[in-house]
């Protein structure tokens, strides 16, 4: 009975949002005062049929922009998140306090002034400042994720390979990457969450050059044309949904044909 | 070990980025904020901008505005997060695997939240609806203005929503690491539930509690995405005020942008500090980011 009422509590927060979204975007009529609505159309579906092209590039642009941010924060972060695990230095508790700042501090403090830069630098409005700013932002993810997957493998793996004569570069891709999959899976989809929700950061740097999905989504929220706005929020879970789903099971099936599970 | 060339080297990847983007961004806004560097020539003295916001109730006013609306709903999120995540953790495991669901909020973006916070409070949602229905309200006019009462209530709903989850993510991650022989010894030594709840589990899981607080707090207090969609007009957020002074005012007002910015920033790394000294006294250096 208990566990009744949690459940409870649990789907009419988190569930029943969904299931309105669901009648909202099949519903474009419903209207106060009706709790259930009165007929359906598909006119949200047919607007976004007629829409597909400008709503389809701006989810690749979204997609892109995010897995490149992604990709970026990996490479930031993988020698210094072993030096991190394995060396003791002096100072090392401030230098990680410090790295991890980006993430705490509002975005706009240093997005802003970057913006100068990128101007400057015609980096603005395109594509690799958007991923520059938002791996800025987002790496800590990636980097306290790597540190513990650094940690959680230890270094036996590492001075094996080393003794039977492996390179420093293919420990690292044969050895020791594979080992932290797990790491960079953890990180990397709160990573690409991260960059693939995030709005202000891609409109400011990215002009309205580099499209986006937010930026797509942000006009319609207040318009009249509710139906839409709730597919596409709808599109926001499911995608990264299928997404992790799609990893995962990858991930399984590489794993087991190698013979590590 | 002392710092070596080779460490060097290894963090340059990290450490390069850090300094030139963050450091260097942070750097160009106090520059900013005191009129060089600035887009137009800034004819006016360095502090002007920073004497001007000290004597705009304005800015006060948007200023102790954000902070209720961090610390409501960092509050809100921590304390109802912990306390689901504790009721999930012990549920039996095929009902555990169920309430994942949880993690909806945490997939959805920002923008996405508010809109549902949208569709539920506005004076003609989903709530209002419900209350028709019940018998609560007549008309229309009669459901409280929830979205633009003047403070802030709706975007606190969408930043707790959105920070439900997260908070409980943080408490999950302990306590799955939790002895639960620790409860049952307590359960038979006589504890009542709640006693158990707030001597024995909470103390243990404040780690998690601090640092929730903490990501969630800074994080309302600066962010522009939840705002934008619900916000009102006065008091606004700062990041809404930082907004309207960068791209609808002339550029001469580039600095006030600025300065806002620089006190955000200031503010953040003193709460950091200060709330992370605090909480270490309390509890003798529990690590807490």
């Amino acid at each position: 009975m208990k566990h009744a009422l949690i459940f409870l509590v649990l789907l009419l927060l988190f569930i029943l949002p969904v299931v309105v979204l669901v009648l909202v975007s099949l519903a474009p009529e419903w209207r106060f005062p009706d709790v259930w609505p009165e007929n359906f159309s598909f006119r949200g579906l047919i607007y976004l049929a007629r829409h597909q092209k400008q709503i389809l590039s701006s989810l690749s642009s979204s997609l892109l922009f995010s897995l490149l941010t992604v990709l970026t924060t990996l490479i930031m972060c993988l020698f210094p998140a072993a030096v991190f695990a394995r060396s003791r230095f002096s100072g090392k508790a401030l230098l990680e306090g410090l790295l991890l700042t980006p993430a705490l501090v509002p975005p706009m403090t240093f997005a802003m002034g970057l913006h100068f830069l990128f101007i400057k630098l015609s980096l603005a409005d395109t594509l690799v400042g958007v991923v520059l700013i938002l791996a800025m932002f987002s790496y800590p993810y990636m980097f306290r994720s790597l540190v513990a997957g650094f940690q959680a493998m230890g270094e036996g793996y590492g001075i094996c390979a080393k003794n039977l004569g492996a390179s420093t570069l293919s420990i690292l891709l044969q050895v020791e990457l594979p080992l932290l999959m797990p790491a960079v899976i953890a990180g990397g989809s709160v990573v690409f969450l991260v960059a693939f929700s995030e709005y202000f950061l891609v409109f400011l740097i990215g002009g309205g050059s580099v499209a986006s999905f937010t930026g797509t989504l942000i006009p319609l929220l207040n318009s009249s044309n509710r139906s839409l706005a709730a597919i596409l929020t709808l599109i926001f879970l499911f995608l990264p949904i299928v997404l992790f789903l799609i990893i995962d099971m990858t991930l399984v099936r590489v794993y087991r044909k190698k013979g590590m599970v | 070990m002392s710092w070596t060339s080779k460490h060097c080297l290894r963090l340059s990847p990290l450490m390069l980025p850090y300094l030139v983007l963050f450091c260097g961004g942070v750097f160009l806004t106090v520059c900013q904020s005191l009129g060089v560097l600035t887009p137009l020539p800034y004819e006016g003295g360095a502090l002007d901008a920073y004497i001007k916001l000290m004597g705009d109730s304005a800015f006060f006013a948007s200023f102790f505005f954000s902070l209720g609306v961090a610390a409501a709903s960092a509050f809100f999120s921590v304390a109802v997060g912990t306390f689901l995540a504790y009721r999930v953790w012990q549920l039996p495991r095929q009902l555990a695997t169920a309430a994942l669901i949880y993690k909806i909020p945490l997939i959805l973006p920002h923008i996405s939240v508010a809109f549902v916070i949208l569709v539920f409070w506005s004076s003609s949602g989903i709530v209002a609806s419900m209350a028709h229905s019940l018998g609560l309200i007549q008309t229309l006019h009669q459901f409280p203005n929830v979205l633009y009462s003047g403070w802030g209530i709706g975007m606190v709903l969408a930043y707790t929503l959105k920070g439900i989850p997260f908070a409980m993510l943080l408490v999950m991650a302990l306590l799955v690491r939790f002895d639960i022989r620790q409860i049952q010894t307590a359960a038979m030594l006589g504890a009542s539930g709640l006693r158990i709840f707030f001597t024995i589990v909470l103390p243990r899981l404040a780690p998690a509690m601090h640092t929730g607080f903490i990501i969630l707090f800074l994080y309302s207090f600066g962010a522009f995405d939840i705002p934008y969609i619900l916000s009102e007009s006065r008091p606004g957020m700062l990041s809404i005020h930082v907004y309207n002074l960068y791209f609808k005012h002339d550029l001469a007002r580039r600095p006030e942008a600025m300065a806002i910015l620089v006190i955000m920033f200031c503010f953040a790394l003193v709460f950091i500090i200060v709330y992370s000294k605090i909480v270490n006294r309390l509890e003798n250096g529990v690590r807490k980011l």
